[in-house]
């Protein structure tokens, strides 16, 4: 036990920490408080005679009973169960071929960094123009081996499959640089000293290398998994939600209610949904790391 | 010293007439879609200019479908952001700018002259900018879909213009058949999940003699409901028209047409003007323009659509921006747009001008058309309505859902709007 700082010390620390905690209140704490506040209210620009009423609980009753809601969140759920396990795979193998020792590695390391650098909407721009049916690059390939051609973006099935293809590219390069970083922070001995056991490569890497990474991994898994669920730009450049609204996830869901049909009410609801299962998400998350870390 | 006095005079004034000049400069900026020809509306801003001294116009070009469009105008207006002055809106718009209070209603600017100016345009313009009585906007072009077709290959297999959704099957499996060109496909139509959709679902019910709504309620139970699905799907399983209809936007049928892979398309008029004119266009000279087909027993039917300029309630220059309306929605700037983008004009008298039927032969009969096109439910929350329709007819299209279960869906979503 420390002795207690005294005051004029502790209320520098308050001060210095002062900026900070403003601008968090300004920036997160009171927009995430508007929302919520705003999901209790009948807020219809299209409809300004109603007025913005307090409707209580209905907007949540709504989502409750909206088929539309529920299938976006399955989607977006769905993304998030193949994506981030998808992208941590494809991740950690780029991860494992940056960190094999190349002569020039800047080439490698940007090759890296190209896919996360590039825009969302640019990404599924060009992967919609990829998947196109009559003038995509993946249609000609497998036309030229004799196969009929896809309806990649207008199947419900093969249109999920499209995004997710598209988003683990995207995303794999984010996973690849957190865990290349958690890759290069193993001591070489261990290796060393396995290699002088007799240990196979697929042991070294299954006893060395997957437990040392585990950091590294929870990491990357948390920032995939929150841009996870916000999955938007992607699948909004691909497909728009469609055919149909196979494909729409619950931002796309959310972002139609306020910014198409202005109802922000509703869409404050949603909103606060989504911002629910992220603190869940996360949470769980944090909670494991934490105890994983306690146990050290 | 008299006229040390007067030099001094004559300096202060045109002082002051320089600053005034200076500061009544004004930059107006007007928003315009991709896709209704930005360097046409470029051109008439410099003429503007020129006219004009002391105003300038600044162009801001915006996506390439009215969704698009929409969508990134409605942050700016519910922000109340003033960075717009006047906006180009799809005829659809007028009633949920005027329910928004986005458009600032232009009554009190036109005065004594409201009737007078209204009664200029085409009845269908007139009315579809003037909500609860309110003039919200004016019209800039007018529009419809028509078909368009093939004149060569028509003539090569001696089959006539089709007047009916059968013949035009018929006409296009036997030009397909003959022509053994796996690219060519005998009809096309908007089937992506976006506004143009919409047109799709209206235009075989129309034909067919149905309406969506009937005294205000949701009138989709009649048989009529059933044939917008029944044709596209025979259309779709004859393979006249390509499996991907689910991806096709607006401007993919013009790209598609000009490339010579379709023999018939429904699309509006501007296709004309870049099949004629485009470097790329394979099919100059070749295409014909008609009403689109009727079923069997209906009439022809087809979508009103087109352009209108609201001035923007956020705008700091509103008079200034009016008078800019007023030229952009004048006879003048309607001759000038029908020849150089083959937009229809709202003015019936441009329909008949010498120079203008000269670049554009098929207007002489395209006036009547677009005078009798409908529009699309009139609604605050036609945004809502639009999603129902082009999701469902696209889920329908893309072969995931049934005629049922399709109009079921679309039913079930546009009931709480027409309650």
């Amino acid at each position: 036990m420390k002795p207690s700082k005294d005051l004029s010390e502790r209320a520098l620390g308050w001060l210095l920490l002062a900026p900070v905690g403003i601008l968090l209140a300004l920036i997160v704490i009171y927009p995430v408080g508007q929302l919520i506040y705003s999901s209790f209210f009948t807020i219809r620009l299209t409809e300004p005679w109603l007025g913005t009423p307090f409707v209580g609980l209905e907007n949540y009753a709504k989502a409750w009973e909206d088929e539309r809601f529920w299938g976006a969140l399955q989607n977006t759920i769905l993304y998030i169960a193949i994506t981030v396990p998808g992208s941590l795979a494809v991740g950690l193998g780029l991860a494992m071929l940056a960190n094999l020792p190349f002569k020039r590695k800047w080439p490698v390391r940007l090759a890296l960094l190209l896919p996360w650098a590039l825009p969302l909407v640019f990404a599924g721009l060009i992967f919609r123009w990829f998947f196109d049916f009559k003038l995509g690059f993946v249609n000609d390939f497998i036309t030229r081996f004799g196969f009929d051609p896809v309806p990649w973006l207008t199947n419900p099935t093969m249109a999920k499959i499209a995004i997710c293809i598209t988003i683990i590219w995207k995303s794999s390069s984010f996973m690849a640089l957190v865990l290349l970083a958690g890759l290069q922070s193993i001591p070489k001995s261990l290796y060393e000293a396995a290699e002088v056991d007799g240990a196979s490569k697929w042991v070294q890497f299954k006893e060395i290398t997957l437990p040392m990474l585990v950091p590294a991994i929870f990491v990357a898994l948390i920032f995939r998994t929150i841009t996870a669920i916000q999955t938007f730009d992607i699948p909004y450049a691909m497909t728009g939600g469609g055919p149909g609204d196979s494909t729409e996830t619950l931002a796309m869901y959310i972002h139609k209610n306020t910014l198409d049909f202005l109802d922000f009410g509703y869409g404050s609801a949603l909103a606060t949904i989504m911002f629910v299962v992220s603190i869940v998400a996360t949470s769980g998350y944090l909670r494991y790391t934490q105890r994983s870390a306690g146990r050290d | 010293m008299k006229l040390k006095k007067l030099a001094l005079a004559a300096t202060l004034a045109s002082f002051i007439v320089g600053t005034t000049a200076a500061w009544s400069q004004t930059t107006l900026r007007i928003f315009t879609g991709g896709q209704q020809r930005p360097d046409v509306m470029r051109k008439i801003a410099d003429e503007y200019e020129k006219r004009t001294p002391g105003v300038k116009i600044a162009v801001e070009v915006g996506g390439a479908t009215s969704e698009a469009q929409q969508q990134y105008l409605n942050t700016v207006l519910t922000s109340k952001d003033s960075a717009l002055d006047v906006v180009l809106i799809d005829v659809i718009r007028p009633a949920q700018w005027a329910a928004a209070g986005w458009a600032e209603p232009l009554d009190a600017y036109l005065g004594a002259d409201k009737a007078k100016v209204m009664s200029q345009y085409m009845k269908a313009y007139a009315d579809a900018n003037t909500v609860n009585g309110k003039v919200i906007s004016l019209p800039y072009f007018a529009d419809s879909q028509f078909l368009y077709y093939r004149k060569d290959l028509l003539a090569k297999y001696k089959r006539p213009v089709p007047k009916t959704w059968d013949e035009l099957m018929e006409t296009s499996q036997i030009i397909m058949a003959g022509e053994k060109n796996p690219n060519l496909r005998g009809f096309e139509t908007a089937g992506a999940p976006i506004e143009g959709t919409v047109c799709t679902f209206l235009v075989p019910l129309w034909g067919e003699g149905g309406d969506m709504l009937k005294n205000g309620k949701l009138n989709l139970d009649t048989p009529e409901a059933r044939q917008p699905f029944q044709l596209l799907g025979r259309l779709k399983q004859a393979g006249v028209m390509s499996p991907n209809v689910g991806e096709i936007v607006t401007d993919r049928i013009r790209i598609n047409f000009q490339a010579g892979n379709l023999i018939f398309a429904q699309t509006w008029g501007y296709v004309w003007n870049r099949s004629q004119n485009d470097a790329d266009s394979k099919v100059k000279g070749n295409v014909g323009v008609a009403v689109l087909p009727a079923s069997k027993t209906g009439k022809s039917a087809t979508c009103i659509g087109g352009w209108q300029l609201a001035v923007s309630a956020f705008s700091k220059n509103k008079a200034e921006a009016v008078k800019f309306v007023r030229y952009l929605s004048s006879p003048e700037v309607s001759k000038m747009q029908a020849i150089a983008a083959s937009h229809l004009p709202v003015f019936p008298s441009v329909y008949k001008d010498k120079e203008v039927v000269a670049a554009n032969p098929w207007f002489e009969f395209a006036g009547p058309i677009v005078e009798t096109a409908r529009s699309r439910p009139v609604t605050p929350r036609y945004q809502e309505v639009s999603d129902a329709i082009r999701s469902n007819m696209n889920a329908y299209l893309s072969g995931t859902k049934t005629t049922d279960v399709a109009l079921g869906d679309m039913k079930k979503r546009l009931e709480p709007v027409f309650k």
